[in-house]
């Protein structure tokens, strides 16, 4: 297996990873836990930079006038890249709103 | 023969990784059955499996997919292995969890 098919695997197994710390960073932080929610937002972020870069090595091969052919897993591992991408902001949001209300 | 049931979220990518696992497994003389399934489905989905992998993009289903499933094993397939789409290491793994080595 090669090119545009490992690329696409790349992305969705790191940035589903990262999605997936992002999940769990919110449900610690609904349990109060809010160092171990900080740490699973920064796991999650780590993670989500190795699929980002998978990605950009697609975006440079375009770029270079290679075009990139366009499959289903390619599509897929775009829409999972901006899942996890929304999932932290929404994350981080409910952490603070957990962390206020923890604190009053 | 041995069911070994895979889950993820919509059970698309997943689906990739079954035929290079059932490619490794084949090389190998491993007789199973191996499916993958969207992780909604996985009350149905893992009757009778032997055993049950999430992907990763699923890790946080983990405990929820252990409860539901219990006494079946339930394990997370490795970010690496499942970028990489390394059938062969998960078959490795099934058969390490499942004492068949």
């Amino acid at each position: 297996m090669e090119g545009i098919e490992l690329i696409s695997f790349k992305i969705i197994a790191a940035v589903g990873e990262a999605r997936s710390s992002y999940i769990e960073a919110i449900r610690e932080a609904k349990k109060g836990n809010f160092e171990k929610a900080d740490a699973l937002i920064d796991e999650g972020s780590k993670v989500f930079i190795e699929g980002h870069h998978a990605h950009a090595e697609l975006i440079q091969q375009e770029a270079n006038g290679e075009p990139v052919v366009p499959t289903l897993m390619l599509m897929h591992a775009e829409d999972q890249l901006m899942s996890a991408d929304a999932f932290k902001i929404i994350a981080q949001e409910f952490i603070d709103v957990y962390r206020n209300a923890h604190s009053k | 023969m041995r069911k070994i049931v895979l889950l993820c979220n919509a059970g698309m990518s997943t689906s990739a990784l079954v035929t290079k696992m059932r490619k490794a497994a084949e090389a190998i003389n491993y007789e199973c059955e191996i499916n993958a399934y969207a992780a909604a489905e996985a009350s149905k989905a893992t009757q009778d499996a032997d055993i049950v992998f999430l992907g990763p993009q699923v890790k946080y289903l983990l405990s929820e997919v252990k409860e539901k499933v219990k006494p079946i094993p339930v394990e997370v397939i490795d970010m690496m292995v499942y970028g990489m789409m390394d059938g062969g290491k998960v078959i490795t793994r099934a058969k390490q969890v499942l004492g068949d080595i």
